[in-house]
């Protein structure tokens, strides 16, 4: 039996036609570009070059408006287009991609309407109709390939994508199917950081341990690479997947925006954001710039700029020194060099910030907007062409970790970060009732222990265990990244041959049917009030932690002071009347305000647990699944992950 | 259709089972099926042994990279591009054990039938008491450390964690290393590995706490 249950892919791969071209494609926050490797007809010799996309620039503004035509506009001819249609014009739409109408994104500053999908995907209002940031972003992909065949005067089919490395699972599959949408066969998924390195690494012919450092317009990557003989191996990845020039753009409107009595038309926000990136890249050159918004003119100087922006700033430098850590290099030396790429990367107080990270002055000699194009341009012509123009290899890994959830919403995980890909890992789990003939399968990604806490990614359901006392059965969860780091989940029962297997999609993302759809014409999405099932799903955890809580003091109420048990009590008693309201965020604040004044309570249960199996108690005596998210913490800390594996949460069936 | 482990699925040429690419015509092959314990030392074509060259597991590396990589593959059929995955995959997962000098001797333990103590279900309560005593004493310290003592008290009881392991590192390379160790040898050892994983944990909460100074 092979281990592997992935599905064979697709059709085989057509051999390209002769005379058509794969490109490799940079789909960015604010501008995308396309790159071509082309060999030289005299020479032979090919290097890689972005092609001028639009209005003789490479750099495509990555904004689609919808005008009621029949086509969208894509380009600087929409960005010219948004400030009479603000709500109609989407800019910076990558910051959407992959995520739910839940997430925080949805409620910052911006001009737009959304709505609210079938299966939380973000949806924007536009001329009257839907559409979702993968329709959005497949636009703009389409104008490249478009563009792009005008200029080479051939047909293009296939691409390699760029992705930031800390794009999650959701958010990569999401980019591969706007690719799929704009009519291109995607070859391959590229990280960023991992693009930009091969350019520079075939331009400088140099080896070492390099850091790619790179603040696009809205999102922040870090990667550790070490090039070694033409193989560019990733050793770590970090990041932050919603902080970019973009949030620099903000922060600074809202400062103008501070400053004027109108009230915020989605018009006037618009231009707020407008004005603010203006004088955010004139302050690049200059000391000091004026700005014209809401009928009032002001001076902005560099050095306010750069009080607005520090924090956003200074949020990059935790995600940069835990990859060091990740990747073993001792921080202060090891590096050979710091590459930095994107837009924002052109703020004389990031450069400052990170030759003050690093302790080294960072490279920046190919233009950081155009890098990451020209090396997917490379990437794709390593895939197919017959004798690519250069002999390397690169080597990714997964960003974030990959984990199932487990008894108590705690995820076990897998997969660890930064493990280079392709990868698998396969856990047993077992039965937990006589009979039980099903298992909710929920899979994670992040690092954080709890549930909540992580992405969720896919929840799917093993039926036709065949029927067993508990503990019998053997279920066998595989998880397999691939080389675009997209994982697919298989669970199979061992024990009788009975096998199932399933293979998953993430919860954000978008189903066949939904594709399929989208390529005919948009549809009315019946709505769903997503608002309500996040009251419901925290009210269930509430009173899961309040049972767990009564229990715990029931048994070892002996333990706390008096003031601490009042703590405790009055927490309890805000979160059973958070509970009876409507804000889920509420009832989440109040539970992890009760976990809070209840964790010292916890580790004391615990250290009691521990003393009594050092009497000679067994261990398993105590219920470990009785204690609290921290207990369970500290219980770890103590080499309690020896205890025993828990099984992922069952039902009766 | 099944593959042969002893013949290549392409032209059919006699093959050992562990060979990734087809001695006769290059192409590469599937993965040998899942039997008992992998022994990644075979996978990435070395004999076992505890002592590696770390700068020659790294070039072995990166040249097996360079032939199984799903890249390298991107242009063949479907069935080759499962291999070149399943085989990558493999080659992954040998380097990322055998490039960790604590996983590596777990993975010989393992080939040897010994699991690591604590590994199962009530490990903790087979590991022995004073230890069990000794670890909770210690972590009741760093505690004290953090919040009273300062980072100069933590990075002190660190240095002690961290002799601890370095000793039980070298008396577990000294048991892998022998021609033939006895069962008690590996016993040992087994036991050494479980009590580094408390070491590891330890030093980890400590660094928690260098990241937030």
């Amino acid at each position: 039996m092979a281990l592997f249950q992935i599905a064979e892919p697709g059709e085989g791969r057509a051999k390209e036609a002769c005379g058509a071209a794969a490109v490799g494609i940079d789909l960015g926050t604010t501008n995308s570009l396309a790159a071509v490797v082309r060999p030289d007809p005299a020479s032979g010799a090919g290097k890689p070059r972005a092609l001028p996309v639009d209005e003789g620039s490479t750099l495509l503004p990555s904004v689609v408006a919808y005008t009621g035509g029949e086509a969208p506009v894509v380009g600087r001819a929409a960005r010219r287009l948004a400030p009479d249609a603000p709500s109609d014009t989407i800019a910076s739409v990558k910051r959407f991609m992959g995520r739910t109408s839940a997430d925080p994104e949805t409620r910052r500053l911006s001009p737009y309407r959304f709505a609210e999908g079938e299966s939380g995907t973000v949806r924007f209002e536009v001329r009257g109709r839907t559409v979702t940031p993968v329709e959005v972003s497949a636009e703009i992909l389409r104008a490249l390939k478009v563009r792009a065949e005008e200029q080479l005067g051939m047909p293009v089919r296939q691409a390699v994508i760029t992705v930031p490395a800390y794009f999650d699972d959701a958010q990569r599959q999401a980019t591969k199917e706007a690719g799929r949408l704009a009519g291109l066969e995607v070859l391959r998924l590229l990280n960023e950081p991992t693009a930009a390195a091969l350019a520079y690494g075939l331009d400088k012919r140099s080896e070492g341990t390099f850091a790619v450092y790179d603040l696009g317009g809205g999102t922040f990557d870090i990667s550790i690479l070490k090039l070694v003989e033409g193989v560019f191996e990733v050793k770590a990845v970090g990041g932050d997947s919603a902080l970019g020039g973009d949030d620099f753009d903000r922060a600074l409107a809202e400062s103008l925006l501070s400053g004027l009595s109108a009230q915020r038309t989605p018009r006037l926000v618009r231009q707020a954001i407008d004005a603010a990136r203006a004088a955010k890249e004139a302050l690049t050159s200059r000391d000091s710039v004026e700005v014209a918004l809401g009928g009032k003119k002001r001076a902005v100087t560099r050095a306010q700029l750069e009080e607005v922006i520090r924090p956003l700033v200074e949020r990059t430098g935790p995600p940069s020194r835990r990859a060091l850590k990740d990747a073993g290099v001792p921080e202060g030396k090891g590096l050979d060099g710091v590459i930095l790429v994107g837009g924002s990367t052109r703020v004389p107080a990031v450069r400052a910030f990170v030759r003050k990270l690093f302790g080294l002055p960072p490279l920046s000699d190919i233009d950081p907007d155009e890098v990451v194009a020209l090396g997917a341009a490379v990437q794709a012509d390593l895939l197919t062409a017959e004798k690519p123009q250069h002999d390397v290899l690169r080597l990714d890994v997964a960003p974030l970790s990959l984990g199932l959830e487990t008894m108590r919403d705690v995820v076990e995980k897998l997969i660890q970060r930064n493990t280079t890909i392709p990868t698998s890992a396969t856990q047993e789990f077992t039965t937990f009732a006589d009979g039980q003939t099903g298992m909710d399968i929920h899979v994670l990604q992040g690092e954080r222990e709890l549930v909540a806490d992580n992405r969720s990614l896919a929840r799917f359901r093993l039926s036709g265990i065949p029927p067993l006392p508990a503990g019998l059965a053997r279920i066998a969860v595989t998880f397999q990244v691939d080389a675009d780091g997209i994982l697919s989940v298989t669970a199979r029962e061992q024990l009788t041959g009975v096998s199932q297997s399933i293979t998953v999609k993430p919860s954000a993302g978008l189903t066949d049917e939904e594709i399929e759809r989208m390529l005919l014409a948009s549809i009315e999405h019946a709505e769903e009030d997503v608002q309500a099932r996040l009251l419901i799903d925290a009210r269930v955890e509430a009173q899961r932690i309040l049972k767990a809580a009564e229990q715990q003091i029931e048994n070892n109420g002996d333990l706390l002071a008096a003031d601490e048990r009042q703590a405790i009590d009055a927490a309890m008693q805000a979160l059973r009347e958070a509970s009876a309201g409507k804000d889920h965020r509420a009832v989440q604040d109040a539970v992890q305000r009760l976990d809070q004044v209840s964790s010292e309570f916890a580790k004391r249960v615990m250290d009691r647990g521990i003393e009594r199996a050092l009497k000679g108690h067994s261990v398993g005596e105590f219920d470990k699944g009785e204690l609290s998210p921290h207990a369970q913490k500290a219980y770890s800390a103590l080499g309690g992950d020896a205890l025993g594996t828990v099984s992922p949460k069952g039902k009766e069936h | 259709m099944p593959e042969s482990p002893k013949a290549c699925w392409s032209c059919g040429a006699a093959r050992a089972p562990l060979e990734a690419l087809c001695p006769s015509c290059g192409k590469v092959q599937p993965p040998p099926p899942p039997e008992g314990v992998v022994d990644k030392f075979a996978t990435m074509g070395l004999s076992r042994s505890y002592d590696l060259d770390e700068r020659a597991l790294e070039d072995t590396f990166r040249s097996l990279s360079r032939k199984l990589h799903p890249d390298r593959f991107a242009r063949a059929t479907p069935r080759e591009r499962r291999f070149s995955l399943e085989q990558t995959t493999l080659l992954n997962d040998a380097y990322r054990t055998l490039r960790d000098p604590v996983k590596r001797a777990e993975h010989l333990l393992a080939l040897r039938g010994v699991k690591v103590a604590g590994e199962e279900r009530g490990g903790a309560a087979a590991m022995p008491q004073e230890f069990l005593e000794q670890a909770l004493e210690d972590r009741e310290k760093l505690l004290e450390a953090k919040t009273e003592g300062g980072p100069e008290a933590v990075a002190r009881l660190a240095e002690g964690v961290r002799g601890k392991r370095r000793e039980a590192m070298e008396e577990i390379a000294r048991a892998l290393r022998e021609e033939r160790p006895t069962q008690a040898q590996l016993e040992q050892a087994s036991q050494l590995l479980a009590r580094l994983r408390y070491y590891a944990r330890y030093l980890d909460e400590v660094e928690g706490r260098e990241a937030e100074i």
